[in-house]
């Protein structure tokens, strides 16, 4: 099994398996998955799709 | 006609006075400084009215058309106080330090956050909470949560609804919360982090963006404000879905998404 982590689409660190981390699909295109790390949510720090380049919240 | 006061000067006693007041009372009376829009357009200046008035006079095509739909209902009608957060949703300041929400961005915003909704809805309406403790959102959220099926949660939030699998009112697998005030409804939104489910937010000029993942500028004290904005919320992801092939076959009114509480600001008027 390899290990494939999420990046938070917020400050780019990979997000560890247990994290409260978030994810949900890019409001804008929806094909991209947005994760968000508990910090970078908690401190309502934007996020931009990598496809659309949709920058939220 | 209270907030207007507490904003304008913004006396810290008559603050002070209040807070202690309203701890005494229940808990939704913190919130009840819903604006009615006769009160909210007097907080603005002259040109915005002179705005108003032009439009009215002619309506030319359906983009005119609705830019005076969010010009009447006042869904641009922001506060006089600036977080950091909402600064990239203005469009400029009054003469009165009134801020205005750009009504593009709101426009904009209203239909990707009816595009991500849209998703939640499909794969189980009853799993999208929609929550308002104002009281003037109550209505709104009411009628969004009927017309696609959603859950509302219009009184008091019971804490550990969305985190707590031993009570009663607990709600398994919640997918999206949407709620109209990141500051009346914090309850919820401190869950929905815990409970890592998305929020989406109305966002007013004094808001924050802590903890929300999807914010759409708007008045989110106004009646009319919050009612156009569920309205258009819940046409767009009804077209979206498939439920209705055109804006017009929406079987909802405007007035069927405002609440119908007459401000106390207009019953002192009629007294008089
Ligand atoms: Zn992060
Ligand atoms: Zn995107």
């Amino acid at each position: 099994m390899s290990i494939k982590r999420n990046i938070c689409s917020c400050c780019g660190r990979p997000i560890t398996p247990y994290e409260p981390a978030i994810h949900f699909p890019c409001p804008n295109c929806g094909d991209v998955t947005i994760w968000r790390c508990e910090a970078c949510r908690e401190r309502g720090k934007s996020y931009r799709c990598l496809k659309c380049e949709f920058v939220g919240p | 006609m209270a907030r207007k006061k507490k904003k304008s000067e913004e006396t810290q006693n008559i603050e002070d006075i209040q807070e202690e007041k309203s701890s005494l009372v229940d808990f939704e009376e913190d919130f009840e400084d819903d604006l009615d829009i006769e009160e909210e357009l007097e907080l603005l200046d002259t040109e915005d009215l002179s705005v108003l008035g032009e439009d009215k006079a002619v309506v030319v095509d359906k983009d005119e058309e609705k830019k005076n739909l969010f010009l009447s209902c006042g869904i641009h009608i922001g506060t006089k106080l600036l977080t950091g957060d909402a600064r990239k949703f203005i469009y400029r300041q009054t003469n009165y330090g009134l801020y205005v929400i750009d009504l593009t961005e709101t426009e904009t915003r209203l239909k990707i956050a009816a595009n991500l909704l849209s998703k939640f809805v499909d794969e189980g309406s009853d799993k999208v909470i929609v929550s308002s403790v104002r009281r003037y959102g109550k209505e709104p959220v009411k009628k969004f949560c009927e017309a696609l099926g959603c859950k509302a949660i219009t009184t008091r939030f019971i804490p550990g609804s969305l985190t707590n699998p031993n009570i009663e009112t607990y709600i398994r697998d919640a997918s999206v919360v949407v709620i109209v005030d990141p500051h009346a409804d914090k309850v919820i939104l401190n869950e929905a982090q815990l409970a890592r489910v998305p929020v989406v937010s109305l966002f007013d000029t004094d808001d924050s963006l802590k903890g929300i993942d999807l914010a759409i500028p708007a008045n989110n004290r106004g009646k009319k404000a919050l009612g156009l904005a569920f309205w258009l919320l819940a046409k767009e992801i009804s077209i979206q879905l498939g439920k209705i092939s055109s804006e017009n076959d929406f079987p909802y009114t405007l007035e069927d998404f405002t609440s119908k509480i007459v401000p106390l600001y207009n019953k002192q008027q009629s007294r008089r």
